[in-house]
């Protein structure tokens, strides 16, 4: 990640200048100086470029004068939809313009400083990269800035809503950097131990392995773990930063299958390699702990996360297995690839029995027909409580991380019947596989317990480049869930 | 333009409803009846049976007993208030064990004299959808319709409901008749030729055959159903009503037979596609229902029928087919057929018939299926007062919706190299419900519009206490009460 640093709107002497521009807007302040410092060369180029100032338009400059290497105008559309989602789309945007230059200044000077902030933030999050497995790259492929000046008229107001987000975006590349490891190097041991790195930050981290699930009758999730020669864990991180103790903590839950194999139920070969990121709402929850522990959220949250591998071997679990679960609620297990639903029951349970939370979410990348459901822009989002999902749909609009509720009912519970345990694992066959997945899961949770299930398997990972996300683990979530705490479970 | 019906048309109005009559005195003792009994309100000289039969009066409980004078008595118990589902559990208890003490008349009497006049209407209106039977074609004999004899405390008192009622059951048994008959049977032509029948009610009926098609620049439509040896056509459908010039437009997706086309579906459950017209048969219904009780509400019914088939003339994938809209549509799965004929009809509803608020419904994709299952419909549009009014008047009646989103993405997976709209994207795990529907809303062109792709509640794959196994009529009732409620208002605003 680039360093940011704030500084004064002066112009610069040389470098890359990026100037960023609403629509119809005249130049003012670091850009007029700019096109005065440059006899006229900018006012020129954005005409020359028909540059309108339309929203995500970029155009660069090179050699305008006044020694700077370039120019690079970033579009930011209608004054009146500059929001500050859409100046991190902008920060972000404008790293991809000037990523190959050596030297950078974004003049935000005309932006209130906490916006300027939130431009560097879009920045950061578009720069991040994982060149960890990378040993022949050239140097003129890989980005050559290190340092970005961002020019506001308010450098201490800037810096200091620049600390929390900084934090926030270093959850974001802790999560990031999780999904995308690969599965041969983190398994669910691997990934524990990297859990244990947030006691840096003040996070308790706990870490328990097969023995003491097994005393805590995690039949559910052991089963899923049955054909791995890796062990199972589950972490447990608290970050206690409320002022006033006692009351009881935010809780979120995620699925850790740091490789689906689907077990004996295998998945076809075309696109298993996608599997490691089936991690990816553990991998959310380590982030979102990184994020409100770095940032000294006042709350108290409680992270868990239930790691196993799924692998098909002569040890494995079978489909029309009966597995008791931590809940005392028995299972048949009739499709061994559904085993995300597994882990969490027992998660879950746990969860509850030990925080008696007020409340709990957890993410999981849990059904491909989720993503035949929304496509995706949206994560599913069930719950049993409408304040809890009006909350979490608002956190979503601002963070860009958006959920879409689907429903619950008995009639989709109904599918979940079994001749001979209290449960199957699945309904029967695809329609609204979704929903059954939620029932399911929601069986574990104890009435009155307000939840919501978020089903990020269509938004945790992606093929094309967004404004504030390169292609591959999106980290979905670790903002959404951040934003929640910070709109509603912080002390004053 | 009307059309004389050839030889062999069936163009009379068959429901497949049982016959209902109202009466103020007590049942015949003897006859098979129903009791319709609230939790914990069973009458004292009852209890002693009611208790060896184990009945309460919770909500779907239906035993047969025998009372003195009744030796063929059903409580049906409602719990709180599901009186509906009390009229439907005995029936469904009736039909598994048939009611030998009926006779041959098939006369079931229903003792409604202590309910309410809303719940004694629903009570009526669940046994009636539940005794609903499909049309048979047996060589032996078919037994005849259920007569169903609500008696009631003051039949003064309940003309009107009664009269709303056997509307809305009219229009149920109607779309539910359409939607069972097989696809030799039911072809496009027949299918309008049946819709014929509406003028009896004072509905005006339209039909646009392949000629006028063509005038109109019907592309898509003429497209999807030209392989197929028996021709397509819109049909309009127009009651009325009172209450100004704008109207309530349906828009109906008819597909009375659907191959799939080139892009030919397994050969697995092809044979459900037959009821791939059941939007177009909702439609059909809701008029019926609105027109049988006079509703002031004005409103229109545009339906695209059409038979989906290969053959050596055929629509293919990757042909840029011209819709009546004028815009163009790149063809990438002659089995997404569906949106194409919709396109047409909206586009030719927003031309012609001054629509306040457009309201189609379609047996769409097989996404919505994954996504919602059987239970809810999905509903997509772009007007947030009709959305609520959609789904309000899903939740009263049982037609339940659920709204889903159309996003950016779904817009963008649209875009075409070589035409203005790709008609889907390709690839697995798209979700089709959504592309659909952004597909859709370009020929709404800004009015406000409801989309409800209804795969997967239009059928019903085993019986239940709201109707047998076979088509449910989805979306009649939802219809019928959104005209009433949002449509009959000359001041609406």
């Amino acid at each position: 990640m680039p360093d940011i640093a704030f500084v004064k709107p002066t112009l610069p002497r040389g470098g890359a200048l990026v100037l960023l521009l609403p629509e119809g807007a005249a130049l003012t302040g670091l850009a007029a100086d700019a096109d005065e410092a440059t006899a006229g060369a900018i006012a020129r180029g954005i005409e020359a470029a028909a540059f309108t100032g339309r929203k995500a338009q970029t155009a660069t400059l090179y050699a305008p004068g006044a020694g700077l290497a370039r120019v690079v105008l970033v579009g930011l559309g209608k004054p009146a939809e500059v929001t500050p989602e859409a100046l991190e789309a902008a920060g972000g945007t404008a790293w991809t313009a000037i990523a190959s230059a050596t030297e950078a200044t974004i003049a935000a000077d005309m932006l209130p400083p906490a916006e300027a902030a939130r431009v560097a933030m879009g920045l950061v999050l578009r720069a991040w990269r994982f060149d960890k497995y990378r040993t022949t790259q050239k140097p003129e492929d890989m980005p050559k800035l290190g340092k970005i000046a961002i020019a506001t008229s308010g450098v201490p107001a800037a810096k200091s809503a620049w600390t929390p987000l900084r934090a926030v975006a270093d959850g974001v590349f802790l999560a990031r950097e999780l999904v995308a490891e690969p599965p041969n190097v983190l398994h669910p041991v691997e990934m524990a131990e990297r859990c244990k790195a947030l006691t840096k930050l003040g996070v308790e981290v706990e870490v328990l392995g097969p023995k003491e699930m097994r005393k805590l009758g995690f039949g559910a999730l052991l089963g899923v773990a049955m054909g791995s020669e890796i062990e199972a864990r589950m972490v447990v991180m608290r970050w206690n930063g409320a002022k006033k103790k006692g009351a009881p903590p935010v809780c979120f839950v995620g699925k850790g299958v740091t490789f689906d194999t689907g077990g004996i139920s295998i998945k076809p070969a075309g696109g298993m390699e996608d599997m490691k990121w089936d991690m990816a709402g553990a991998g959310c929850v380590v982030g979102l702990m990184a994020a409100l522990a770095g940032r000294k959220a006042r709350v108290d949250a409680v992270g868990l996360v239930g790691l196993v591998e799924n692998m098909p071997s002569g040890t494995a679990q079978r489909p029309g297995d009966v597995v008791t679960s931590a809940s005392g609620q028995t299972i048949e297990v009739l499709n061994t690839d559904a085993e995300g639903r597994l882990v969490l029951a027992d998660v879950l349970w746990y969860a509850q029995k030990h925080f008696s939370p007020k409340y709990i979410v957890d993410l999981a990348t849990l059904t491909g027909a989720i993503i035949v459901a929304l496509g995706h822009e949206h994560a599913g989002l069930f719950s049993n409580d409408d304040a809890l999902s009006q909350k979490l749909t608002a956190a979503g609009l601002v963070t860009g991380e958006a959920v879409w509720r689907m429903p619950l009912g008995e009639a989709y519970d109904k599918g979940l019947k079994s001749d001979i345990a209290d449960m199957k694992n699945i309904g029967g066959g695809r329609a609204g596989s979704s929903i059954t997945a939620a029932q399911f899961i929601q069986r574990f949770i104890e009435p009155g317990t307000p939840w919501a299930h978020l089903d990020i398997a269509g938004t945790a990972w992606s093929t094309k480049d967004a404004p504030t996300i390169p292609k591959g683990a999106t980290a979905y979530g670790v903002r959404l869930l951040d934003r929640l705490v910070a709109d509603h479970d912080e002390d004053a | 333009m009307t059309r004389t019906p050839e030889p062999g048309e069936d163009t009379t109005l068959k429901t497949g409803m049982p016959r209902l009559r109202l009466r103020g005195d007590a049942p015949k003792p003897g006859r098979t009846t129903i009791l319709p009994l609230a939790i914990g309100e069973i009458p004292a000289g009852l209890a002693e049976v009611a208790a060896a039969a184990g009945f309460s009066g919770a909500a779907g409980q239906a035993v047969r007993v025998s009372a003195p004078g009744f030796p063929d008595l059903v409580l049906a118990g409602a719990g709180m208030d599901a009186w509906e589902r009390a009229g439907g559990s005995a029936m469904a208890l009736l039909d598994a064990t048939p009611p030998v003490l009926a006779g041959p008349a098939r006369r079931i009497a229903l003792d409604l004299r202590g309910l309410p006049p809303r719940a004694a209407i629903a009570v009526a209106t669940g046994a009636a959808l539940r005794g609903w039977t499909p049309p048979i074609r047996r060589q032996a004999p078919v037994p005849k319709r259920l007569r169903l004899i609500l008696h009631v405390a003051e039949p003064e008192d309940l003309a009107e409901d009664v009269l709303a009622m056997q509307g809305v059951l009219a229009g149920v048994g109607f779309c539910r008749t359409l939607v069972a008959e097989p696809a030799n049977i039911l072809t496009p032509r027949r299918f309008a030729a049946r819709l014929r029948a509406l003028q009896d009610d004072g509905v005006t009926v339209e039909v646009m055959g392949v000629g006028a098609l063509r005038a109109a620049g019907a592309g898509a439509l003429l497209a999807v159903g030209r392989a197929s040896a028996h021709p397509p056509c819109l049909v309009i459908l127009r009651w009325p009503g009172t209450t100004g010039d704008e109207r309530l437009v349906l828009v109906g997706k008819g597909m009375t037979f659907d191959t799939g086309g080139i892009s030919i579906k397994p050969a697995a459950g092809m044979q459900d596609m037959r009821a791939d017209m059941a939007g177009a048969a909702a439609c059909a219904g809701a008029v019926l229902a609105l027109a049988r009780r006079r509703s002031p509400a004005p409103v229109t019914a545009v339906l695209a029928l059409a038979e989906n088939m290969p053959g050596r003339d055929a629509w293919r994938p990757g042909d840029v087919i011209r819709t009546l809209s004028g815009r163009s549509v790149e063809t990438i799965d002659t089995d997404a057929e569906g949106r194409m004929v919709l396109a047409d009809a909206l586009a030719w509803a927003v031309r012609h018939e001054r629509p306040a608020a457009l309201v189609d419904l379609a047996t769409l994709t097989g996404s919505i299926v994954t996504a919602l299952g059987h239970h809810r419909a999905g509903m997509f549009g772009t007007d947030a007062p009709l959305l609520a009014h959609v789904g309000g008047a899903g939740e009263a009646t049982g037609d339940a919706v659920w709204h889903m989103p159309i996003g950016a993405a779904h817009e963008e997976a649209l875009k075409s190299d070589i035409a203005d709209l790709r008609q889907c994207a390709s690839g697995r795990l798209q979700p089709d419900a959504c592309h659909a529907a952004a597909f859709l809303r370009h020929f709404a062109e800004g009015i406000p519009w409801v989309h409800l792709d209804i795969a997967g509640v239009e059928t019903r794959e085993e019986a239940d206490w709201r109707g047998p196994a076979g088509p449910t009529g989805f979306g009649v009732r939802l219809l019928a009460a959104l005209a009433a409620a949002r449509f009959e208002d000359p001041h609406r605003a």
